[in-house]
């Protein structure tokens, strides 16, 4: 006996798990079945996503290196090359009369030039060139937490650089201070390119997407006259966005992580200061989730914008 | 369950497909509707279904109001319906069995279940060899059959066929006839829409003439009444 119905009062039901199976199918074949411009919207999500991830790497590093300089922080006395045991005598007791000096460490001029050889390995043949040694002896200085912020500080650097032997004094925290500037410059920078293309790549998806539309339009019709619902009907388009999004944000990953690696392996070792900050370390795992769920969202929105678009006209 | 209150379709200032239609046509019933062609038919099914609304008049099927029935309550209302279009609209990426199972999926019926039902209707129209076949292989009787066997395959409240057999030699149209009167048997409205007037002379059900979107004639035709029950070939039934 045929059913009797009612559609008063009736409601889309919650997508059953046969149906979100289907939207997946579905969604992988339509992908697969356009794979050049299902190619197209990955590489432009990839490309957004590795543009900031490159971004995003570089900030992480230099963040990094900043801390580990300011978490020690420190003033370096250059002392002059010709100073007297007695001045050099007399440089130490004001130092050693300051407790907002936590300690100190005094460097040769040996240990100075050991100390370059070995941060710089490509140059360690020209420093051994050199007839004289044209590093000066200095005083590395740590300070007390809080200290190069406090008012008298200025005051005992200007004390300190008065004193005879002294040739200068260097705060290292003026470059942190400047590095800092230049990782939120790269980080906004970073967040203004990677969205104006992740935009862009949306759009390039809601593009692909409304293709794929108008490919499947009979379809569609057919889908609505045997009573699919929208949701039906608009699930594995966002599903085939989404898909693209997260495979062009694993993309991005994968792509950034072997060129990070590979960096890592070949510049690293051979000129380590430079490149040992940048390619210190890779990304932690929630900027990875993060990147790979940007391109998510990125591919949902497009393929959303285009499905809302498309069935507001029906 | 199908009723129509002085429903005119018009198209456009010089094109009216319909005039200040009136009839109905109770539950149960199996009706014919007939006429030349440009006469209505098609426009008067697609209203039924919703496809368009009218120009002036109400729709109503099974006390629905279609004029005024919510774009969230389309879909439910059209799955008790089941319609077999004269241009067939079968999916031409999908093979037979995916056409049919994917209604089964619109419906929310289990997958483990498709395949038996599926085969049992395609069996009724006797195309259940050809589950794997896309509709590009199938010439356009058997199209039209696979049509036939979508739109019976859950049993519909409603029953609407545009020219189901206007690709089918006299015999296969009997059979196909035979199948609609099991689902009219079995609760279904039936209304057909047809040319061919020997398949109406003999039926013993009510005709609905149209002519220049009027209704030109009602009557009920000559020869046997509805036949007997005859298997429930689709064993959808329970």
């Amino acid at each position: 006996m045929a059913r009797d119905f009612n559609t008063q009062g009736r409601h889309e039901p919650n997508v059953p798990s046969n149906t979100i199976t289907y939207f997946l199918k579905e969604a992988l074949r339509r992908t697969w079945a356009s794979k050049r411009t299902s190619f197209v919207a990955v590489a432009m999500i990839a490309i957004s996503l590795f543009v900031l991830g490159c971004f995003l790497l570089l900030s992480e590093n230099l963040q990094r290196a900043v801390e580990r300089w300011q978490g020690h922080s420190r003033v370096t006395v250059y002392l002059n090359s010709e100073i007297t045991p007695d001045e050099q005598r007399g440089v130490d007791a004001f130092l050693a009369s300051h407790k907002e000096l936590a300690s100190r460490r005094f460097v040769t001029k040996q240990q100075a030039l050991a100390r370059f050889r070995s941060y710089f390995t490509n140059l360690a043949e020209v420093a051994g060139n050199l007839e004289e040694n044209p590093f000066p002896p200095s005083y590395e200085i740590e300070l007390q937490p809080g200290i190069a912020q406090s008012a008298g500080f200025e005051a005992l650097m200007t004390g300190v650089r008065r004193l005879a032997g002294v040739d200068q004094v260097q705060f290292d925290w003026e470059w942190t201070r400047r590095l800092r500037r230049i990782i939120e410059m790269l980080n906004i920078i970073g967040v203004a390119a990677g969205g104006v293309l992740a935009m862009a790549a949306a759009f390039t998806i809601a593009n692909v997407i409304r293709l794929t539309m108008m490919l499947y339009h009979e379809e569609i019709e057919i889908m609505r006259l045997v009573g699919a619902t929208e949701r039906m009907i608009r699930g594995p388009f966002l599903i085939e966005g989404l898909l693209q999004g997260t495979i062009g944000g694993i993309v991005a990953v994968a792509v950034l992580a072997a060129g990070f690696f590979a960096g890592q392996r070949t510049l690293a070792p051979s000129s380590s200061l430079l490149w040992g900050f940048l390619f210190g370390c890779f990304l932690p795992w929630q900027k990875i989730v993060a990147l790979i769920l940007g391109g998510t969202i990125a591919g949902w929105f497009g393929s959303w914008l285009s499905v809302h678009e498309r069935t507001e006209e029906a | 369950m199908i009723h129509f209150y002085h429903v005119t379709k018009r198209f456009d200032r010089y094109s009216t497909a319909l005039h200040d239609l009136t009839f109905q046509i109770e539950k149960g019933e199996f009706v014919f509707l007939t006429g030349p062609s440009g006469a209505g038919k098609s426009t008067l099914l697609k209203l039924i279904l919703r496809q368009m609304t009218p120009t002036e008049g109400q729709v109503v099927v099974n006390g629905r109001n279609l004029n005024t029935i919510r774009r969230s309550a389309l879909p439910f209302f059209r799955r008790e319906i089941g319609m077999v279009f004269q241009d067939f609209k079968l999916i031409e990426r999908m093979t037979v069995f995916e056409n049919l199972s994917f209604i089964l999926t619109v419906l929310n019926v289990a997958p483990r279940e498709h395949k038996r039902k599926a085969y049992a209707a395609l069996r009724a129209v006797d195309l259940h060899h050809r589950m794997n076949s896309y509709p590009l292989q199938l010439s356009g009787g058997e199209q039209q059959r696979v049509a036939i066997a979508r739109a019976l395959i859950n049993d519909p409240l409603v029953l609407i066929a545009d020219e189901p057999t206007g690709n089918l030699d006299p015999d296969m149209s009997q059979d196909i006839v035979r199948i609609f009167n099991d689902a009219n048997l079995r609760g279904s409205t039936v209304l057909l829409a047809t040319h061919d007037r020997d398949l109406i002379r003999e039926s013993g059900r009510r005709v609905i003439t149209l002519e220049h979107g009027r209704i030109s004639d009602e009557k009920i035709s000559v020869g046997e009444r509805a036949p007997a029950r005859s298997d429930n070939v689709f064993g959808l039934a329970q």
